[in-house]
């Protein structure tokens, strides 16, 4: 701060008013600068006395001068104003609600239901940490990857939670163990909330550039739901590799990308190129190899077979010509 | 008892009193309380309590300019704190009366 009143005052001095002016930084400017004024003055006083006794000495630090000033002036202590009426209001308004009937009507109900939280918290004492260490294993967590475990440790923990819950605690071991209660409840929804949610479709693949401009997620929707593939046959049962499928307008044929796979592993889609590069979408049956990032391929089914399918069977009798041009089998995934 | 304590309470009877006598600016005030025998009297209280006193309309001040050294700001007392005065005078004796009674064990 500088001092244009007092410009005899040592870097000790001007250190201690910067200091006090600090501690009475909340107040309005003409009353602070007021009280500095005063200060100024004292020190510009106390130094043409020619005493050499340290500034904090002869004033105690700049705090503690700051809040015999604040008090002997009648103004509020540092911080203390705003906070305790923000908090007053915070107790008002906790206070109507309490009084509110309603309020009455959910503490009993509370009352009433906690025998169940008693067993949910058990529960999820065990749970929440095996969710957590993934091994998540629904409704049964298996500590350690083990489900028999999970047997045990969850009625013991679900008998111990409800022994404490009819206990009476001190109020410190009580707080405490609703503050951890209500930690464990929060984590517990998070994680729900998490695992509920859809499984995100763009973790670790990549899409053909032509599915940009396909409409949302499934290209090719049957009445039995989105189409990741259509396997053909010729008429006489004979399943056909890498036929080239175009809709009525003769466009290429799209089919949406197969996410999730009967024996768990990940694969990726393995398009054919053609002679100048460029894959083609539109073969099918669609190929899909093993992704190689993902975990053990000995756990996975080298092949994925072809369901089977009940073809019809056509007339013997027919013409060698029409066999080119007869019907040809195609079964969609 | 500590006296600081006792001397908040009676830091305005104090300072009024001191600044009546004669006018004073700041440091000058903690001076004569001093010497007058409050030698516990911080000077941020006194600087505190002339700050008050000149807010609520008891004091005047005015500054008188310094060839050597710092101006001083001087504090006046006024006709409000003439009657401030007075009303804490009174209250002080019978306070302290009442006290002096209790502690010769004489009946209050």
């Amino acid at each position: 701060m500088s001092s244009p009143t007092a410009p005899g005052l040592t870097q000790e001095a001007r250190d201690y008013l910067a200091d006090v002016d600090r501690e009475l930084a909340d107040l309005p400017a003409e009353e602070r600068a007021a009280l500095l004024e005063d200060l100024e003055l004292h020190l510009a006083a106390l130094a043409e006395e020619g005493d050499d006794c340290p500034v904090v000495i002869r004033l105690g630090s700049p705090a503690a001068y700051a809040e015999e000033l604040r008090a002997a002036a009648g103004l509020p202590a540092r911080g203390a104003l705003a906070p305790s009426a923000r908090l007053a209001e915070l107790r008002r308004v906790a206070a109507e609600v309490r009084a509110h009937p309603l309020a009455g009507e959910v503490r009993r109900l509370w009352v009433e239901l906690r025998p169940a939280w008693w067993v949910l918290r058990g529960y999820l004492v065990v749970a929440v940490p095996c969710a957590l260490a993934g091994q998540w294993d629904f409704p049964v967590p298996a500590p350690l990857g083990s489900d028999e475990l999970g047997v045990l440790m969850v009625p013991a923990a679900i008998a111990g939670s409800v022994v404490l819950g009819r206990r009476e605690l001190a109020p410190l071991a009580a707080r405490l163990l609703t503050g951890a209660g209500a930690v464990l409840a929060l984590v517990a929804f998070v994680l729900a909330a998490d695992r509920t949610s859809y499984p995100s479709y763009d973790a670790g693949y990549t899409y053909p550039a032509v599915y940009d401009q396909a409409v949302g997620e499934h290209p090719l929707v049957s009445r039995y739901g989105p189409v990741t593939d259509v396997l053909p046959y010729a008429a006489d049962g004979t399943p056909l590799e890498d036929v080239l499928l175009y809709d009525q307008d003769g466009r290429p044929l799209q089919v949406g990308f197969q996410e999730w796979w009967a024996d768990g592993c990940a694969r990726v889609l393995r398009q054919p190129l053609a002679a100048d590069g460029v894959p083609v979408p539109h073969a099918f049956p669609q190929t899909y190899a093993l992704d190689p990032a993902f975990g053990d391929p000995a756990l996975c089914d080298a092949t994925v077979a072809r369901p089977e399918v009940s073809l019809p069977t056509f007339p013997e009798q027919v013409p060698t010509a029409a066999t080119a041009t007869g019907p040809t089998g195609v079964a969609g995934d | 008892m500590d006296a600081s304590q006792l001397l908040k309470g009676v830091l305005d009877v104090a300072v009024l009193a001191v600044v009546r006598e004669a006018d004073g600016y700041g440091y000058d005030v903690v001076r004569r309380l001093r010497s007058a025998g409050l030698e516990e009297v911080g000077d941020a209280s006194v600087y505190g309590t002339l700050r008050r006193l000149y807010q609520a309309g008891a004091l005047t001040s005015y500054v008188v300019p310094s060839d050597e050294g710092p101006h001083r700001k001087y504090y006046a007392i006024n006709d409000r704190g003439r009657s401030v005065l007075e009303d804490s005078g009174k209250t002080w004796r019978t306070f302290v009366d009442a006290v002096d009674g209790l502690l010769s064990g004489a009946p209050a």
